[in-house]
């Protein structure tokens, strides 16, 4: 009870400071009129003014995130594009406590500060962010112990494919047949020779309480992951597909096209695990060719060269990906559901929570 | 000594500080009301996107008043009208046109059964008087429209019931007369309007007296006399043309005794098929239509395409009518007075070498069928003689879309010419009040709407749920009659599904997804509508003109516009 009344003080506190309408008439209002901005009915965590390109697909994933985790929340962040964007000193896009330590320790810096919390007796979660470079890769081991130690914490990785803050380098997650400017399309290679690094079943060999993935084509239904994890005790992962437009090479107006053709031909699957166990996905209620994905994006440009016979070939092996993902994860939709990877878009007047109250 | 550098001891400061909309090189989204392909189509001027949009949200009074603030009969067009709203509805690439017609139906026969109010307020007592001759569609438009703009509308119609063609030349089949009725005298109800009946211009007062009366005079006579047929100057003795014999047969129900026989009814357009679909139900043993045009098709030229309601065209295949396209009649074969059988010839509608159509009869191409009766259905046209000097031929031709031909004086409704539909003559009337209003208060003509319509192209229809258009159920044809509706209504649970078909195109749906996906957070909601009526302000101190609001918006409403300066 105590507990309860304590954080209903704390959310006050946060909501006069931020300048959120208030939950009931017996709380206080802000002292003066608000601007059009903090009138929004949304926690506004990642505030405008900061420093991503045009379209960015992570900025955006970002927004939605500390949206419906906050505002009780701090934040532990990796090196990354998102870091660099977000905090050009001396300023800061974030309204919440926000640290950055090292390109590795993301996971690490954010198990003390959930320590922390918990010796202090506070409720506040604490969310870990990561580009895939500092997950898959550089804070991979770091990811790993603070799952296994598990630490109530929400890990975030924004998986855009490369090292886009350091121009465009291959990581783990990069996936097969794409430029990058350290897998070249050429003479040699088709692009990244490897595969696409599946780290969701690495995750799951960790039996978190909760992992999973979502798109930013879908962002009702990463909301909802979002909230999900954020109400589980315990370790959580979120990897959520980001699409850059400048590495990908693709308008920066086709950020949320791109990412919902990745999920509708296959490639990136929308799923969830709970204990490692397979509990939910999106279904696809049509799959789509991946071509329809792959040639949006400047960085497969070579998969559609008619005058290259292994063209065929690669394109034919992202296929086969894709098939593979819709197989193993049994996404092939039976009829029409309204939250399949087609009826999760639709729209209605008034908004997606029209209707209801 | 120790020199704190900023960072040691600043507090942050927000981003907020950094304006991104600097980066905004060549364009910014801005919000762009355009128009749906219905309302740019509709001859009413009819906004079905703005009403359907109040369906949407289930407000169905509503819906019926911003349809009536254009058309204040839904309940009669809903059933007569060709409706090209549908024909050009963008949902016909997805999956299937929203059907329209019934909605508007719906919502006429709704408004009279819960005797919903017009939108208007009774005329001052001083108001300026209008006086409107006819009460067909054109004229009770008209006077509807001068009431909703302040004025006050006396109307003078030659026959003892208002109505004109709506009674005189459309089927209770199609627009049942207790229907008719029931809206027709809710709009005669309306205060500040007079209906006087059996008062012919010419014969009871002149146009000059009117113009003397009355702040302004609209004509709307329709077309009552029809245009002269014959074969090569050939006129059987006891021709019947096809207005009257449908005029005829309304009023007393009858038809003459060749009616019985082999007929040919030779023309093109509603009445035409209005005649033949009532003389093969009276029991007439063939009924073929000869027409100069084609059948629709996809070799057909759109300009081609016989002049008659799709679904009354559709009705009288089913019903078994013969129709011979690209033909005229050549030659009538008469056994003393009596006419016995007619020469079919073959014929198109070719370029001449000024460059206009004329039409081709190909020699060789002759047959001949024996008939027992021809009925010439070739159109109609005003009858001159109370207009002098405001007519010149078929028609009046004013040289405006107000239909002004002098001045205080204006010209609506079939009586136009080249009209043909009942939704444009009440967009007639609609659109000569305006200019009245503005006329009389000495201020210029009103503006069209001139806003660009919004075409598939500029939708984004990942974001539309896909459902099939309502099937509506029709009278078979064995048990169609003389009375009886064939076109079923739908229930207000169908209206309402229909309704949520609509795709809103060009006009903001509040969807939120400009509000959801902008990276930038430079989409801004609102509680109140911002000023261009939407819920949404793009906050161009951070807008980086990345486009993906434009490209996700479903509707068109968000596009791009260079950057100015």
């Amino acid at each position: 009870m105590a507990q309860d009344s304590e954080n209903s003080k704390r959310l006050t506190e946060l909501r006069m400071k931020h300048g959120r309408p208030p939950a009931s008439p017996s709380e206080p209002r802000a002292e003066r009129a608000e601007t059009l901005r903090e009138a929004q009915p949304r926690f506004r965590g990642l505030e405008s003014g900061h420093r991503a390109c045009q379209g960015c697909g992570e900025a955006l994933a970002a927004r939605l995130v500390t949206e419906s985790a906050g505002p009780d929340v701090m934040v532990a962040n990796a090196t990354g594009c998102l870091e660099v964007f977000s905090t050009p000193w001396p300023q800061t896009a974030w309204r919440v406590p926000w640290i950055h330590s090292l390109f590795e320790n993301a996971p690490a810096v954010a198990s003390g500060m959930e320590a922390a919390m918990k010796a202090k007796g506070k409720n506040t979660k604490v969310l870990a962010f990561g580009g895939d470079g500092g997950t898959y890769d550089i804070g991979f081991q770091a990811l790993s112990g603070m799952l296994e130690r598990h630490h109530n914490v929400l890990y975030v990785t924004y998986d855009n494919e490369a090292y886009m803050n350091t121009g465009i380098q291959r990581s783990s997650s990069t996936p097969h047949a794409a430029t990058t400017t350290t897998s070249p399309a050429g003479k040699e290679r088709m692009g990244k020779r490897h595969l696409k690094k599946d780290l969701l079943s690495i995750i799951a060999a960790h039996h978190i309480p909760y992992a999973a993935s979502a798109s930013v084509a879908y962002p009702q239904d990463l909301q909802r992951k979002v909230r999900y994890a954020m109400g589980v005790e315990g370790p959580t992962f979120l990897v959520i597909h980001s699409p850059c437009p400048l590495g990908w090479r693709h308008d920066s107006a086709l950020t949320v096209e791109v990412a919902r053709r990745a999920v509708q031909c296959g490639l990136f699957p929308l799923v969830e695990l709970d204990r490692g166990a397979l509990t939910n996905i999106m279904p696809i209620r049509e799959p789509r060719p991946v071509s329809d994905y792959l040639e949006l994006q400047g960085r497969f440009a070579h998969l559609f060269n008619k005058n290259d016979y292994r063209a065929q070939e690669e394109l034919d092996h992202l296929q086969a990906l894709a098939d593979h993902n819709i197989e193993i994860y049994g996404l092939r939709g039976e009829g029409v559901d309204p939250i399949d990877s087609t009826g999760m878009s639709h729209v209605h007047r008034g908004g997606p929570l029209a209707g209801r109250n | 000594m120790t020199e704190l550098t900023r960072g040691t001891w600043a507090d942050a400061g927000s981003s907020l500080d950094f304006k991104t909309g600097s980066w905004r090189s060549t364009q910014r989204p801005v919000h762009v009301h355009s128009k749906a392909p219905c309302h740019a189509t509709c001859p009413a001027g009819e906004d079905q996107q703005a009403w359907f949009a109040h369906l949407q949200l289930g407000h169905v009074e509503e819906a019926w008043r911003s349809l009536v603030a254009a058309n204040p009969m839904p309940g009669v067009t809903g059933r007569v009208c060709p409706h090209p709203c549908e024909t050009a509805c963008n949902r016909t690439e997805v999956d299937g046109a929203l059907a329209i017609h019934n909605v508007e139906r719906w919502l006429g026969d709704e408004a009279v059964a819960k005797g919903w109010d017009y939108p208007v307020a009774p005329p001052a007592d001083d108001a300026p008087t209008v006086a409107i001759v006819g009460a067909g569609p054109a004229g009770l438009s008209a006077a509807y429209h001068c009431v909703r703009l302040g004025m006050k509308a006396e109307i003078f119609e030659t026959l003892p019931e208002a109505g004109g063609l709506l009674r005189m030349g459309i089927p209770p089949t199609r627009l049942p007369r207790n229907v008719l009725d029931a809206e027709l005298n809710r709009v005669l109800d309306l205060p500040g309007i007079t209906l006087n009946l059996r008062q012919r211009l010419g014969r009871d007062m002149t146009l000059e007296d009117l113009r003397e009366r009355f702040a302004a005079v609209m004509l709307s006579p329709g077309c009552e006399m029809s245009k002269p047929w014959s074969v090569h100057g050939a006129v059987p003795p006891d021709l019947h043309e096809g207005l009257h014999l449908l005029q005829e047969f309304y009023d007393h129900g009858v038809l003459p005794d060749a009616a019985k026989g082999d007929v040919i009814v030779h023309g093109g357009g509603n009445t035409a098929m209005d005649i033949c679909r009532i003389m093969m139900r009276a029991g007439a043993k063939s009924v073929t239509l000869i027409t100069a045009s084609g059948l629709p098709g996809p070799d057909t030229a759109p300009d081609d395409v016989i002049n008659v309601v799709p679904r009354e065209l559709e009705e009288a295949l089913e019903e078994g009518l013969t129709i011979i396209e690209h033909a005229t009649v050549g030659r009538l074969i008469m056994k003393g007075s009596k006419i016995k059988g007619v020469e079919i010839v073959s014929l198109k509608k070719e370029k001449g070498p000024d460059g206009r159509k004329r039409r081709v009869e190909f020699t060789g191409t002759e047959r001949v069928v024996s008939v027992d009766m021809v009925v010439p259905c070739v159109g109609e046209q005003v009858d001159p003689e109370a207009f002098e000097g405001y007519i010149d031929g078929a028609y009046f031709s004013p040289d405006n879309p107000y239909g002004r031909i002098a001045d205080r004086v204006y010209a609506l409704g079939d009586a136009r010419g080249h009209r043909g539909t009942v939704a444009a003559a009440i967009g007639d009337g609609r659109i000569a009040a305006e200019a009245v209003a503005a006329e009389l208060a000495g201020a210029d003509d009103p503006v069209a709407d001139d806003r660009p319509e919004m075409s598939y192209d500029g939708l984004n229809t990942a974001y539309y749920a896909g459902s099939s258009r309502v099937s509506v159920a029709k009278l078979p044809v064995s048990e169609r009659t003389f009375e009886a509706e064939i076109e079923g209504g739908i229930s207000r649970a169908e209206a309402l599904a229909e309704a949520q078909r609509c795709l809103s195109c060009g006009n903001c749906l509040a969807c939120d997804n400009c509000w959801t996906m902008c990276p930038d957070n430079a989409v801004i909601k609102t509680a109140e509508l911002a000023s261009d009526g939407s819920h949404y302000v793009f906050d161009y101190d951070y807008c980086k003109g990345c486009g993906l609001c434009v490209q996700e918006c479903p509707t068109g409403y968000i596009q791009s516009v260079p950057e100015t300066s």
